[in-house]
């Protein structure tokens, strides 16, 4: 009987399980179909708000787009290029940029060549600290968690990153050493993602003298008065200034457009997987569905067998063929109630192996290449592989409760025909039975 | 005259066994009074055992009738059966056949559930049976933790539980060592003399047959006109005659030599 409320234990986990890695699964998409679709809204409005922007930065062999990351480009263009761009017509501002990350050389083998890039510390970020166009245009960090943000004529301070502050061991209020400078730390900002979590903000001359490159300026952000000038203005700056490398806002547009493409792609990856999964999720519910009910009725056929005498003696005495029947119902739910217990307590330590085991497709699903591959647009939340959160599928309590619920019903119907067996026993025949 | 209890008609019953019939009772005709206590003696495959579950309403007669406390059994349908088992008929087996997991006042109270007592009052008469028979000590007790006597004891009570009509034992001391099987016996005898309680008895142990108030004789299916009167119920049996005691199968006195 052990044994018996063991395997249906077992099956029963399986019941139990299956339907939580399945909900795991759907969570894991739709968090990952949230993200993504939080990305590409989030584009399109930095897309939208700024579509009179051109930008501009010193192209390299080695840069992926017009923005470079940290330990990315590292050319340096001369100052004087800003009014010459500005006396372009039709250009209303432009913001220059300063941008130099510090830290430890790396080098690595890949494919018989050797790769050196910079392991980033940090990264200085001079801005142009002009009231006209730190209020008008994306050039300092928006969310400041502690402290202030840098304002027109600040000088000798600093607005460190998240993660600065674990680097220079210092909170608002402190001094900083950066490359021999002290530097006093005025606020904190809250980083959107890892890339912006170790960029420090600082007066672009106080960047420029630290790191010896007075006069340098890492990209521009050139604004034009009207959304229509854009393309003239981005072809003229291309052709006057060939070492520079100029997006604009429909540029943009299209590698977004490529970006949403592929996002699509491995959402519907996602969704194709889940639909296989959920198809061998059924097959293997249906199996545990059948086994519990097998299960339950061979042990009650062998039980009501085994105690036939007994039915023949609770009959002579006076037992009504419901008596009988209803006795030997509560038993296989009885039966059925203990293994569910079992199967609850298997499947809430073993759900991960067993869905793991039993559906192979669930840890393949999605794409090893999140979002966070894309350079400029980084999202550290965004989910990267979305295969090891599913093999973590954990019990919802709901679902253990209905899946309890099926397996006593099921202990039910299991039992059904095996008490009718029983209440139908002749009495008299019963009793001869030995 | 007291009223009838139980009765049959012209009973028969036939069994195929492989094409072949077997007659195993035929035109048997049995009437016991309220407060009888009936043996029926007989031989090994005379159909007693089936005389019983006809009249236990544990099996059906070809042809015939069996009048229960005043129903006609033979008219009521499979399902319903179950009422005449539970209400009027107590059965007592020779192999005791209690329930090896319940214990002794439960087992008692097993032809109670179902009825509309509540468990209180199906408690209380369980005990009250329990002390009918002596084993007021032994409630709580198991079966397997009860003598062969005791074992007995309790499924008599068990047989009394629902009041009924009538009580059938079916060789109720063929499990029994001679000593308990006469313990039996007498306090089935003592049932019948003091409460009333109509039995039946199946046996071929002519001594233990003795004890009951009437004794038939069934050979090959059929009832014998003969019958005895059971000389052990009330006292020991004496000689009218000589004044010798005599044994209840004895048809002659062993000293006079004259019908007794």
């Amino acid at each position: 009987m052990l044994l018996v409320v063991i395997a249906l234990g077992f099956s029963m986990a399986i019941m139990i399980s299956i339907p939580s890695g399945i909900v795991a699964n759907q969570t894991a998409t739709q968090r990952l179909t949230e993200n993504y679709n939080e990305l590409i809204n989030n584009m399109q409005e930095e897309i939208n708000a700024t579509l009179t922007l051109i930008e501009c930065s010193p192209s390299s062999g080695f840069t992926f787009g017009p923005m470079p990351g940290p330990g990315g480009s590292e050319n340096f263009l001369d100052e004087s290029i800003i009014s010459d761009i500005e006396s372009i017509q039709g250009v209303k501002d432009v913001v220059p940029f300063f941008e130099k990350s510090e830290g430890t050389n790396q080098t690595v083998e890949r494919f018989g060549r050797t790769f050196t890039f910079l392991r980033p510390d940090y990264t200085i970020m001079g801005v142009s600290l002009n009231s006209s166009l730190i209020d008008h245009y994306s050039v300092l960090p928006m969310n400041i968690t502690e402290g202030r943000n840098l304002r027109e004529g600040d000088s000798g301070v600093v607005l460190l990153g998240l993660n600065n502050t674990g680097y220079f061991e210092a909170g608002v209020g402190d001094k900083v050493n950066i490359l021999g400078s002290d530097f006093t730390v005025v606020g904190v900002h809250g980083a959107s993602g890892f890339r912006e979590a170790i960029v420090l903000y600082m007066n672009i001359s106080d960047a420029q003298k630290i790191t010896d490159l007075a006069g340098k300026i890492s990209r521009l952000d050139v604004y034009t008065e009207d959304q229509s000038d854009v393309d003239g203005i981005a072809s003229t700056i291309e052709a006057e200034y060939p070492e520079l490398s100029v997006t604009t806002a429909s540029e943009r547009l299209s590698r977004l457009t490529g970006m949403q493409d592929m996002y699509q792609n491995t959402l519907q990856n996602a969704e194709a997987t889940i639909s296989q999964t959920q198809t061998t999720a059924f097959q293997v519910i249906g199996i545990a569905i059948a086994a519990t009910s097998l299960i339950v009725l061979f042990t009650m056929l062998y039980t009501v067998r085994e105690r036939t005498k007994e039915i023949g003696i609770l009959k002579a005495i006076g037992f009504s063929n419901w008596n009988v029947m209803s006795q030997f119902m509560l038993e296989g739910v009885l039966i059925s109630l203990m293994a569910g217990v079992v199967g609850i307590v298997i499947g809430s330590v073993g759900a991960p192996t067993i869905t793991s085991l039993l559906l192979p497709h669930i840890s393949m699903f999605g794409t090893q290449r999140g979002p966070g591959s894309f350079q400029g647009y980084t999202n550290p939340e965004a989910p990267r592989a979305p295969g090891s959160q599913v093999a973590t599928a954990a019990l919802d309590p709901q679902l253990m409760l209905l899946a309890f619920g099926v397996a006593v019903l099921l202990g039910a119907l299991g039992s059904l025909y095996p008490a009718w067996r029983a209440s139908r026993t002749s009495p008299m025949e019963a009793l001869r039975y030995e | 005259m007291s009223e009838l209890v139980l009765e049959t008609e012209k009973l028969d019953k036939v069994y195929r066994l492989g094409g072949r019939k077997v007659r195993a009772l035929s035109d048997v005709n049995l009437q016991v009074k309220k407060g009888d206590f009936v043996s029926i003696m007989g031989p090994s495959g005379s159909g007693k055992t089936t005389l019983l579950n006809m009249l236990g309403c544990l099996d059906k007669p070809t042809h015939g009738k069996v009048i229960l406390d005043g129903v006609d059994v033979t008219k009521v349908r499979e399902k319903n059966l179950y009422k005449i088992r539970r209400h009027k008929v107590g059965f007592i087996f020779q192999t005791f056949n209690l329930l090896p997991y319940l214990n002794a006042i439960e087992n008692v109270g097993l032809p109670m559930e179902g009825t509309k007592k509540s468990g209180d009052e199906k408690r209380k008469r369980a005990r009250e049976l329990l002390k009918m028979v002596g084993l007021s000590e032994r409630e709580e007790h198991r079966s397997h933790r009860l003598s062969a006597g005791e074992q007995q004891r309790v499924a008599i009570a068990r047989a009394l539980a629902n009041n009924p009509a009538i009580v059938l034992a079916d060789e109720p001391t063929g499990n029994l060592d001679s000593k308990t099987g006469y313990e039996i016996v007498r306090l089935l005898s003592k049932l019948s003399t003091d409460q009333g309680t109509t039995i039946v008895m199946v046996t071929h142990d002519s001594r233990v047959a003795s004890y009951a108030g009437r004794i038939l004789f069934l050979y090959d299916g059929r009832l014998k006109a003969q019958e005895r009167r059971g000389t052990q119920l009330v006292k020991k049996l004496t000689c009218p005659y000589c004044g010798r005691e005599i044994q209840p199968d004895d048809t002659f006195c062993p000293r006079c030599g004259k019908r007794v």
